[in-house]
């Protein structure tokens, strides 16, 4: 092997070399790099697609590949599925300007890729029609008077709870309070004792992914910002999150929620709820379709609305979406590029995204016309009354821990919350102020805002 | 026979037998330690082992030692499956042109420290060595990824070859070292004939230089062949240049992944497993190089 | 002129590995000093900020108990590694059967990737399925599943993982380290009628001494710098408890977003962190050298 390698190594270096007594320093370069690599006639249009998306991965794959067959502008759709690390992989693609030409963009993100620049606008391909079927929403996917995106689904957040081990604790409905949700843990625990389950659980590996789908919700449904930042005020106000953090950590100190979810990735966590180790925890409306391929669910299951924090609902619980599809501000094939998220567009695909559960439409001309989803755990997920289109709170860079980080910290350790909250308040509100003084943020106060009148607008 | 000299006797037996059950203790102890170092250091590899082999209900649950069924299948469907044939090449690929640039540049550098005087020597010795003590971590990657995006080679594998040739200053002192052993008689009288310096290097010291030529190339492929953050940050948006490391901690992530434990298992065997051919090949070439970069 | 001639070949030889090293080592280090002096995302304007991302620094708690977690890790890393590869070392240099075997056993760890190991140890350390937890229960040992990767203990399941991974390589240096040791000292020593222990004390620890020196070096330094496998096992988690420095600057660059929310890159603040992060390493460094130059002295 050794010597195979010096061999080689000499080869290599013969190459170009001349023998003794010559003048050695001729300095021939052969840099006679092969340029010409198969520059033959582009007969397809390569576009790539990328996503974030996996519950519906199955029905998108087959959409495309009909598209990829049928479609008369010999366009070829590459379509590829990140996972956590999209966000980041989306980042370092622009920065290496190979970005895919049409991407997923979500509530929380579109106003960032909007600011870096990342999205071309797409009103000079909307027709009459389609501006008439998709809704405008400032903020969620218009900014500046341009439209860079459409509405297809929107996901709810809910309460996903083990109906089996529910019966066996003896508790007949979800809970509606804190105070109720604490107790149920500690009776689900109890009862799951003999096959190792416990009453709670949340995927705190990331403390952010965890409170975005929980406490986030709870707070919303009962009246404050889910990213604690107050639209009455247009400030960072984290006093809401208090009670949900109390009762996180009673939980916590119980033993009523999983041993090791200090570690847990959404997807072991929904690996365990398949199982049945697991008795209640909270998502968004995807959790179907992933239970219906990914992790097929061996237990009865549904979903709840979010408990409230005292009980009563004085807010509403957000609905999120507005945005699917997004061209690359970047892509040199953006015609092709449209022609494809046109496609996707469509009315058909649309409903049967609907009715095949994968999300609930935004798109009310495919609410009026598609039947109601079919797929196990659906219902639950429906938007009610108390579901709503929240504004978007701003982006900042706070220094020293984020708010997540720091209640989850409270919640594993203790402490004084009073101050944290404080704390918070003071970095968020330093933060934010800075921005605004940069020019990165733009937001008013706006003293007539009312939480309570967000819900309804989509009620199924 | 008095019984002063039996008492003595039995003293000094007494004291043998004594003597050899400390001793015996002493071994049974050290024997023991032995193992249990060698159990809890094999422990993780061969769960790894088999775990690829079961099923990854029987995985999830965990109530077994050995497969209860072997599920040999489960290579092949990580070899399809879950991309493991591309990742494979891929890491191939970096690997052996790492390492077979990092030879190239180090030993001609190294000949040019030891044999010769030149221009800036000390500035070039300082700089290698510091280069090996200072870092500042994750910062580089993002100029590194900058002047890879100017460079064009952000969209291929080169990008990481190239950074990993530029970390070379431990083969560098490695092959300095060697170079020392070998005679400066046998240069000198090439150079009297009139070689040039180049032919001399080429035809001379190189072949004279391959042991520590092997011992040099396998560590450099063990860094390249290992290396995760590097790969990591550069083919994040480009799955199909990922590399055996990157793949397979990103099967964590996958698309149905986290239940699919056999396949992180059956990835992990795969990707430890060129090593451990080579290893078992080349095992008195490891030991001599981690023992030779003592002296380096 | 002639004497540049002469000097000139040299030069030409170590030019390719000169100009590797300045352009994708040293330019990023110059890249960063720059940037520390930035407010700057990745996109949009950079603002020249002083010294701001300084005085940001020496008030970000998080980034000091990275600075201590990372001294923890790499004190338990030495404390479990360098005894056991002493220990080994010593017992393997003697003529025992079966040597070379048990030496490319220990060994056996250092070849494999530590992200690698990771994965595998993910399932091994796991606290609702994982491998350890299931013989622990299964044998009585424990009662409940230990929560390996939970506040209290990961700190010490990455410590464990990192000496898994590092006392082979260690023993066998200090292997090669006792080789070198003549053995009519030891022999002379027996002829004083020193025992096993004595001679241990007395004769090779004071012989091993540049050799144990130079490990304890590579040691700190490895351990220092080394976040690959706390990177796949935690990322930091959970809140903070394995977050080492390099693991902290590498989040400052590559964020850890999540579907909902997109966080931002703050390359300016991070060039400030690596930059002080690589002042700590080196100033531990110079401490450790000039320690072991002062115990020469007295030795």
């Amino acid at each position: 092997m050794k010597k195979s390698m010096a061999v080689s190594l000499g080869l290599v270096l013969s190459v170009g070399l001349t023998a003794c007594s010559s003048n050695a320093s001729n300095g021939s370069s052969t840099d006679q790099l092969s340029q010409s690599t198969g520059a033959g006639a582009q007969e397809k249009t390569k576009i790539s697609y990328w996503t974030i998306d996996r519950h519906d991965s199955d029905y998108i794959k087959q959409v495309i590949d009909e598209f990829n067959a049928t479609n008369t502008d010999n366009i070829e759709v590459e379509y590829v599925v990140k996972a956590d690390d999209y966000a980041q992989a989306l980042d370092l693609s622009f920065a290496a300007n190979q970005a895919p030409d049409v991407f997923r963009v979500k509530e929380g993100t579109i106003q960032t890729y909007y600011k870096k620049g990342y999205m071309a606008p797409i009103d000079e391909y909307l027709t009459d029609a389609q501006k008439q079927e998709f809704m405008v929403m400032p903020n969620l996917n218009q900014f500046d008077g341009k439209m860079y995106s459409l509405p297809n689904y929107g996901s709810t957040m809910r309460l996903i709870y083990n109906k089996d081990l529910f019966d066996k604790a003896g508790i007949q409905n979800p809970p509606t309070s804190l105070a109720e949700m604490v107790e149920d843990a500690k009776l689900l625990t109890e009862a799951g004792k003999d096959i190792g389950a416990y009453g709670f659980a949340l995927p705190f590996k990331s403390p952010n992914s965890a409170w975005d789908r929980s406490a986030r919700v709870i707070a919303e449904l009962s009246g404050y910002g889910g990213f604690g930042f107050d639209f009455k005020t247009a400030q960072y106000d984290f006093t809401g999150f208090k009670e949900i953090a109390k009762a996180f950590k009673q939980m916590y100190d119980d033993g009523s929620a999983l041993p090791g979810m200090e570690a847990l990735d959404i997807d072991p966590l929904r690996a365990q709820f398949a199982e049945g180790k697991i008795g209640m925890y909270m998502s968004y409306s995807s959790e179907p379709g992933v239970y219906k391929s990914q992790f097929p669910a061996k237990i009865n299951w549904a979903a709840a609305p979010v408990p409230t924090i005292d009980g009563t609902v004085k807010g509403a619980s957000g609905f999120l979406g507005g945005q699917w599809l997004a061209i690359s501000a970047n892509s040199d094939k953006k015609d092709a590029a449209w022609k494809f998220i046109n496609y996707m567009y469509g009315d058909q695909i649309l409903q049967d995204y609907h009715e095949q559960g994968y999300g609930i439409s935004m798109v009310s001309q495919i609410i009026a016309k598609a039947k109601q989803p079919d797929i196990n755990g659906i219902e639950g997920f429906l938007p009610n009354k108390d579901d709503g289109v929240w504004p978007i709170k701003p982006t900042v860079n706070v220094e020293g821990a984020g708010y997540q980080e720091t209640f989850f910290k409270y919640m594993l350790q203790g402490g004084d919350l009073d101050k944290e909250v404080e704390d918070l308040n003071t970095r968020y509100n330093a933060a934010f102020a800075k921005a605004i003084e940069t020019g990165d943020v733009e937001i008013e106060a706006d003293p007539g805002f009312d939480p309570t009148k967000l819900g309804g607008a989509f009620a199924q | 026979m008095t019984t002063k000299t039996i008492k003595l006797r039995q003293a000094k037996t007494s004291a043998v037998t004594s003597r050899s059950l400390v001793s015996m203790l002493t071994k049974v102890a050290l024997w023991g330690f032995l193992v249990i170092m060698a159990v809890l250091i094999l422990f993780p590899i061969v769960i790894a082992f088999l775990g690829s082999f079961k099923s990854n209900a029987e995985l999830t649950a965990g109530s077994t030692f050995l497969p209860k069924v072997w599920h040999p299948s489960n290579y092949a469907d990580v070899w399809k499956l879950a991309n493991f044939s591309r990742y494979t090449w891929n890491s191939v690929f970096v690997s052996v042109f790492a390492t077979a640039g990092t030879l190239l540049i180090a030993s001609i550098s190294a000949y040019a420290v030891d044999r010769m005087d030149f221009l800036g020597k000390k500035f070039y010795v300082g700089l290698q060595a510091s280069t090996m003590f200072i870092s500042i971590g994750a910062v580089v990657l993002r100029p590194q990824f900058e002047l890879m995006v100017g460079l064009n080679l952000q969209t291929s594998l080169w990008a990481v070859i190239i950074i990993l040739v530029s970390g070379h200053a431990s083969t560098y002192f490695i092959l300095v070292s060697f170079m020392r052993g070998i005679p400066r008689e046998l240069d000198e009288a090439a150079m009297i004939d009139g070689c040039s310096r180049l032919w001399i290097y080429s035809r001379i010291v190189l072949p004279l230089l391959a042991p520590g030529l092997g011992v040099a190339g396998l560590f450099a492929f063990r860094h390249a062949w290992n290396e995760y953050i590097l790969p990591l940050v550069f083919t994040m948006s480009q799955p199909n240049l990922q590399v055996l490391t990157v793949g397979l901690a990103s099967l964590r992530y996958g698309i149905s992944a986290a239940s699919q434990t056999h396949y992180m298992m059956g990835g992990a065997v795969l990707s430890m497993l060129p090593m451990l051919v080579a290893y078992v090949v080349a095992n008195k070439s490891f030991m001599q190089m981690t023992a030779g970069s003592i002296k380096g | 002129m002639r004497n540049l001639k002469q000097k000139l070949p040299g030069f030409w030889f170590s030019l390719p590995s000169l100009v590797l090293t300045l352009i994708f080592s040293v330019y990023p280090i110059g890249w960063a000093m720059r940037y520390m002096f930035y407010d700057y995302k990745g996109y949009g304007t950079e603002r020249f900020v002083g010294l701001d991302n300084f005085v940001r620094l020496l008030s970000d708690e998080a980034y000091w108990n990275s600075v201590v977690n990372t001294f923890v890790y790499a004190g338990g890393k030495l404390a479990i590694t360098l005894p056991l590869s002493l220990i080994l070392a010593v017992i393997l240099n003697r003529g025992i059967r079966g040597k070379g075997f048990l030496r490319g056993v220990y060994f056996l760890p250092t070849i494999i990737s530590a992200s690698v190991m990771s994965v595998v140890f993910f399932t091994v350390f796991n606290s609702y399925n994982g491998v350890l937890n299931q013989l622990l229960v299964r044998y009585g040992i424990v009662e409940r599943n230990v929560d390996w990767l939970g506040v209290d203990k990961a700190m010490l399941t990455v410590i464990l993982i990192a000496a898994w991974g590092a006392i082979g390589n260690y023993m066998l240096l200090l292997i090669a380290g006792l080789q070198s040791i003549p053995d009519d000292i030891y022999e002379s020593a027996s002829l004083d009628g020193a025992n096993a222990w004595q001679k241990f004390i007395y004769v090779t620890i004071p012989m091993l001494g540049p050799v144990l020196q130079m490990v304890i070096m590579l040691a700190i330094i490895n351990s220092l710098k080394g976040y690959e496998s706390i990177m796949v096992l935690t990322e930091g988690g959970p809140i903070g408890k394995t977050e080492v420095m390099f693991m902290y600057v590498y989040k400052l660059f590559f964020p850890i977003s999540t579907s909902s929310n997109s966080m931002e890159q703050q390359l300016g603040y991070g060039s400030a962190v690596g930059f002080v992060t690589a002042i700590i390493v080196g100033v531990v460094t110079l401490f450790y050298f000039r320690l072991s130059k002062r115990l020469n002295q007295v030795h």
